[in-house]
């Protein structure tokens, strides 16, 4: 056990690093329920064998359910993009062209609900 | 730099005439020189019924209602010179404001550094180390914070209730027995941010000093118990749990608690009941909770929603927490919206959004474009039906409840046209009769015997007598009932009379069902006209009512039928009339 | 004190008192079908609501405290209204059977609905089918007739400790049922019969065997014999329109021996042989076997067998004395029958008890054989005896006073209190104190023992020693002391007591299972009293110098305690399993 003290609180790091390249999964129930599971497992695969410097973490309910599985996907030179049902074959494209290519996967991005 | 980037998206109901301008702004691009646009059709880009929508990522400019013509004027104004052209410019959006759900989406839930680092525990420190638990308290009351769990009491009185009782022991539990059909608000907070929830109790505990905590977690939660277990965990391994607090003087320790998914044991006296190991039935009150709670001891009970807010008020303070919502809601309210809308999903807004706002601009209108979008359902089974002509309604608790619904834990259906409101009513009415723990005569019986009523109204054996009726037993279960879930039961079935009595007279006297959801008042025949006698519905029916032979035709017998409609599917020839 | 007004009429009231109590101190009368005086509300029924000036709801008489300057309507149209709907759906859910019901003519709900002038089924039946519980072979539960108020829950459990009793499914379904859906002769009951005394409605009745015995009345064959006990005779005169506590021991009598019975004798004098023999019992353990105190009382059917399911390690130290009804059994078919030249099987003896539990004794072990036959054949309840009576005709209330026969039928004062808490305990002291001292007491009333707390403690100095006695009633009372005794004897300490007197029914017998219905405090007080006061009217008030008993021991027992006593009035006890299955 550590005794963290209210100025350690300030000293602590997220998981992904600012610059970080990385692959979030939506993985509350609504996201398991669709497939995120299956998808989050294609993921760390898939970076692992392409060798990318990506981390893919979870992280909860981004909202939009209705287009679950949902994943965040951010790599430098592009946007951080939202990418609704997400199954396999989405996942393998999303490495292939968005992560290697540079390039964006068409039709399966649902740009985050406008915000305040 | 990024590469300019556009997305697009028709958001027109009919047609799509994205790619005609996405290839003409590609077209202008290359004609200017720029070569390295990308223009990409997205699936959704959270902007409904503006025609064509751009967003120029780079920018962060959104432009509605482009046209084929605008394709010149964008490239050069804005991807050229970097400036936004009024006129498109989208207007009057719907804004989500994310506060319970601040981390939903963003950080790891299994990671309490994910978590501190986005100011996660700071709060805890603020309280512990630069305030008094009055002082917490007269925060509290700045913000204005009212329960989520649905009855809207204000968090601070609560707290100072509590604080007030004296008790050698005190404790503060989670309510985490989300229970209403259509609700998972606290479920996604719980999977998606525990630490929000910790904090939000830890703060609690400080504030009315208690020692002890539970999380009262429905068991059909399995993912949410793991998280906030291990959240849990975590947070002893860092010394945020347990003994001597961030190294302060202040004590609390917090333990899970399985609920076995009882819906009344949302209600506060009967979740104590549960924790203590009895049945879950309520208790009349006084005495209340915050004198006499969880053994005896004053106990406070914060919905999930109520308790994820707290660390925000103290970190960006009441005054800015209070300028959210209206003046008598503040802060935001987190909807489950589903049922016949576009984009199912959770929706986080400021108190005061009309729910026109939240059904059509956020969450996309009818999921059946054409269909007409006849009322909302808010509040759950206690709730009621608040009718399209009502929806500019801001959504705050003293509106909702004028309405005849209420604002509930969250839960919100979206009905059209295709919907039954009689059947909808029905729908609920059981649920409560269902989850009724049978401890009192008016919410035991009474439910039972409307819900007779309606069974028997959507059989089509209706009278008028039952509307009187209905009625009656409402009054005597809204009034009589002990607890909330039999004095709410009712207000599904009376919402929906009031709004749409015509809908129950049509069941009665004309025996018709508009949506032809009750399907006891279906007939179906067979139009001889149109009969090929190809005997598919013979073979298909399940009761084998229909008979008859090539020579006279077929026929359905009605005494046989059950309504089930497999005839009609099935027939190639549109020879079966359902009426 | 606090004040508020009720319709308009100022009432001042302790603070915490209901508002439902506060009205009856302006005599108004809210109506209620699950709040029962002697429990705490239940918060059930949903019929005592009221408005309360700035509270949009309306709140629950039974069990909302007053608060200052309330101001409080307790009936008006909407009011009414919405009582007559809660009382029309409860009877919605209940068989209209009430010709049929054991509580025909005061059944609280059927009372409610004629005061509210139903007229009509104002909703489709809907009476579940449920089967009958009368596996205990004392009480009958109709589920079918339940109408959840959860005053036999409350009582089973909260009063009594036994967790017999409980709710079962929830919503439309609920009904009280033992735990597991067992019957009840499987559960942990006790037979107290408390939830009977306090079921509104007749879901929860005795077993009713007065057929029987009006058979063997008839029966030339059979010669047919009565005892009455101590409690029945201050109770009965409730279901006449008498007084609470009056005394109508010789109305009784002549009642009895009218409906046919041989020969009448009276419980009270079993129990001045039990002072005798348990007396005898304790002086011999106090004084040579102190590793067999504190003495338990064993006259209490109910506790008994609370004893033998959940405390059985204390068997060992509990009276071997069988209750008064017992020693009376045995001796009609033995001592009685040998002096009246009388075949035991050709014998009918019927006991009438406050108690439901008495039912079960009868039957409890091969002890209750003693006479070679079954000793005792039926035991009836005071509410049955009662209807016997008036189904024999008889117009008790003018009746005037016998005797009862010789010889099992004279006692003194201390047999009579038998019938109250604490009084067991006095009448043994007033006897032991004789056997220590061979003096006798100056005030033979020990009004420590006497009262209605749960437990009472005292000490008693009895020559050169002083003896601590401790008396509880009501079964959840007994913990608190037996708990003291495992205690002290599991750290080898000082006995807390030497005696210990329990009774299951709360206020003892008087307020037993078997009783009239509506026992409050002040009903088991009054009752209470009318024992009491029989005890201080009479000459003799040491059950061993009741002459009867002398000559008994000189004519066939021989000596307290003796061998002849072991066989016939003396019992054994095994541990038995709480739930049988």
């Amino acid at each position: 056990m550590v005794q963290l003290t209210r100025d350690d609180l300030k000293k602590v790091q997220p998981k992904i690093k600012a610059g970080q390249q990385y692959v979030k999964v939506g993985m509350s129930t609504c996201g398991i329920a669709a497939g995120a599971q299956e998808v989050f497992e294609l993921f760390t695969k898939e970076i692992k064998q392409h060798d990318l410097n990506v981390v893919v973490t979870k992280t909860g309910c981004l909202g939009m359910c209705h287009a679950e599985p949902l994943v965040e996907v951010s790599v430098e030179g592009l946007p951080s993009v939202i990418y609704g049902r997400v199954n396999g074959e989405v996942a393998h494209r999303i490495i292939e062209e968005h992560v290697c290519g540079k390039r964006l996967v068409n039709d399966h991005i649902f740009d985050l609900p406008i915000r305040r | 730099m990024e590469k300019p980037i556009i997305f697009i998206k028709d958001t027109s109901l009919t047609g799509d005439s994205s790619r005609e301008i996405q290839t003409q702004l590609l077209k202008v691009a290359r004609e200017k020189g720029i070569e390295d646009l990308q223009v990409i059709r997205v699936a959704d880009l959270g902007i409904y019924d503006k025609g064509v929508a751009l967003k120029i990522c780079s920018l962060d400019i959104i432009y509605v209602n482009v046209k084929l013509s605008d394709a010149e004027k964008i490239i050069q104004t804005t991807i050229k010179e970097g400036t936004p052209i009024e006129d498109l410019l989208l207007e009057n959006q719907a804004m989500q404001t994310r506060i319970v759900l601040r981390n939903c989406g963003i950080v790891d839930p299994e990671s309490i550094d994910d978590y501190i680092s986005r100011s996660g525990y700071a709060s805890v420190g603020k309280c512990l180390f630069d305030m008094t638990p009055e002082t917490v308290i007269e925060e509290m009351k700045k913000s204005g914070l009212r329960g989520r769990g649905g009855a809207g009491f204000p968090t601070w009185m609560k707290w100072n209730l509590a604080r007030g009782s004296f008790g050698d022991e005190k404790y503060v539990i989670c309510n985490a027995d989300e229970g209403d059909p259509g609700a998972y608000m606290d479920r996604s907070v719980l999977e998606g941010d525990p630490h929000s929830v910790i904090e939000g109790m830890i703060i609690a505990g400080y504030a009315i000093g208690a020692s002890k905590g539970f999380a009262y977690i429905r068991a059909e939660y399995p993912l949410a118990i793991e998280r906030v277990q291990k959240a849990i965990d975590q947070a002893y391994e860092k010394g945020l749990l347990g003994k001597d607090i961030l190294g302060s003087k202040f004590s609390f320790d917090l333990e899970i608690r399985l609920g076995a998914g009882a819906f009344v044991c949302g209600e506060e006296t009967a979740l104590i009941a549960s924790i203590e190991g009895k049945r879950g039935t309520p208790k009349p009150r006084p005495p209340y909770p915050s004198d006499r709670g969880l053994w005896d001891k004053p106990t406070i009970i914060n919905n999930v929603e109520t308790l994820a807010n707290i660390a925000v008020i103290f970190q960006k303070g009441a005054e800015w927490f209070a300028t959210i919502g209206t003046d008598k809601s503040k802060g935001t309210k987190v909807f489950a919206v589903t049922g016949k809308v576009k984009n199912s999903g959770l929706v986080e807004i400021a108190m005061g959004t009309p729910l026109r706002d939240i059904v059509f601009q956020i969450s996309g209108g009818c999921f059946v474009p054409e269909n007409k979008m006849i009322a909302v359902q808010t509040g759950g089974p206690s709730g009621g039906v608040i009718p399209e002509k009502n929806f500019d309604t801001p959504v705050s608790y003293e509106h909702l409840i004028e309405l005849g619904s209420i604002m509930g834990s969250g839960g919100m259906i979206v009905m059209d046209e295709d919907d039954c409101l009689v059947d909808i009513s029905k729908f609920y009415l059981k649920f409560c009769v269902d989850e009724s723990c049978g401890k009192c005569a008016p919410c035991r019986i009474g439910g039972y015997q409307m819900l007779a009523i309606l069974e028997k109204i959507t059989a089509g054996k209706g009278t008028l007598e039952d509307i009187t009726s209905i009625k009656r037993i409402a009054q005597g279960m809204q009034k009589a009932s002990l607890c909330a879930l039999g004095q709410t039961a009712p207000n599904p079935v009376m919402s929906t009379l009031r709004y749409f009595e015509s809908e129950y007279l049509d069941h009665i006297e004309k025996k018709k069902c508009r949506a032809g959801k009750c399907t006891k008042l279906l007939k179906f025949t067979i139009v001889p006209e149109k009969c090929k006698k190809c005997r598919l519905c013979v073979t298909n029916c399940p009761v084998n009512a229909i008979s008859g032979d090539r020579e006279k035709g077929y026929t359905i017998d009605q005494e046989k039928c059950i309504k089930c409609g497999r005839c009609f599917d099935v027939c190639k020839f549109e020879a079966i009339a359902r009426a | 004190m606090i004040s508020a007004k009720i319709n308009g009429i100022t009432v001042s009231v302790p603070e915490g008192t209901t508002i439902l109590d506060a009205a009856k101190k302006v005599n108004v009368k809210i109506p209620t079908l699950c709040k029962h005086p002697d429990l705490p509300a239940t918060a059930s029924c949903g019929i005592c609501i009221v408005k309360v000036k700035g509270s949009n709801k309306m709140l629950r008489a039974c069990c909302t405290p007053i608060e200052q300057n309330m101001e409080i309507i307790t009936h008006d149209a909407e009011i009414v209204d919405v009582r007559r709907t809660v009382i029309e759906l409860i009877l919605s859910k209940h068989p209209n059977e009430c010709l049929t019901c054991g509580r025909n003519g005061n059944c609280e709900l059927q009372t409610l609905a004629a005061d509210f002038g139903i007229r009509r089924d104002a909703f489709p039946n809907c009476v579940p089918d449920l089967k009958s519980d009368i596996s205990t072979g004392t009480i009958v539960l109709d589920p079918r007739k339940c109408i959840s108020c959860g005053r036999c829950v409350t009582v089973c459990q909260d009063v009594q400790n036994v967790w017999a009793l409980s709710f079962l499914e929830r919503g439309f379904d609920t009904r009280i049922s033992p735990a597991g859906d067992i019957n009840l002769g499987e559960s942990p009951c006790v037979r107290c019969g408390q939830c009977s005394a306090h079921c509104p409605t007749g879901a929860i009745v005795e077993n009713c065997e007065a057929p029987v015995v009006w058979q063997a009345l008839q029966d030339p064959e059979k010669y047919c014999v009565v005892q009455i006990a101590p409690a029945v005779r201050v109770a009965i005169g409730e279901a006449f329109g008498f007084e609470p506590g009056a005394n109508l021991t010789g109305k009784i009598y002549a009642a009895l021996r009218r409906m046919g019975f041989n020969a009448i004798f009276d419980t009270n004098f079993g129990a001045d042989l039990t002072i005798v023999e348990e007396a005898t019992e304790f002086v011999t353990r106090f004084t040579t076997a102190p590793d067999k105190l504190p003495l338990i009382t064993s006259c209490c059917p109910s506790w008994v067998d609370f004893m033998e399911k959940f405390h059985s390690d204390m068997k060992d130290i509990f009276s071997t004395c069988k209750s008064p009804q017992a020693m009376v059994g045995a001796l009609t078919k033995t001592y009685y029958a040998q002096k009246k030249r009388l075949d035991p099987k050709k014998m009918f003896l019927v006991s009438i008890m406050p108690c439901t539990a008495k039912k079960y004794e009868i039957r409890r072990s091969k002890d209750m054989f003693a006479s070679g036959v079954q000793d005792i054949d039926i035991s009836l309840t005071t509410r049955e005896l009662a209807r016997m009576i008036k189904q024999a005709g008889i117009d008790f209330v003018n009746l005037p006073d016998e005797e009862p026969d010789y010889i099992l039928g004279e006692y003194t004062g201390a047999g009579t209190i038998f019938g109250v808490t604490g009084g067991v305990m006095e009448a043994a002291l007033r006897t032991a104190y004789d056997y220590v001292t061979g003096g006798k007491l100056s005030h033979v009333e020990f009004e420590n023992v006497r009262g209605f707390s749960g437990v009472k403690e005292g000490t008693v100095q009895v020559g050169p020693h002083t003896v601590k006695v401790a008396v509880a009633h009501g079964l959840k009372n007994v913990e608190y002391v037996l708990n003291k005794v495992k205690e002290a004897k599991m750290t080898g300490k000082e006995l807390p007591y030497h005696f210990i007197e329990v009774m299951a029914c709360p206020g003892g017998c008087v307020g037993g299972g078997g009783q009239p219905y509506g026992v409050t405090d002040e009903l088991r007080a009054a009752r209470a009293e009318g024992l009491y006061d029989e005890d201080s009217r009479c000459v003799i008030r040491y059950s061993h110098e009741n002459p009867h008993i002398k000559q008994l021991y000189s004519e066939f027992l021989g000596t307290p305690n003796g061998e002849k006593s072991h066989h016939l009035l003396h019992t054994h006890y095994i541990a038995r399993p709480e739930y049988q299955r």
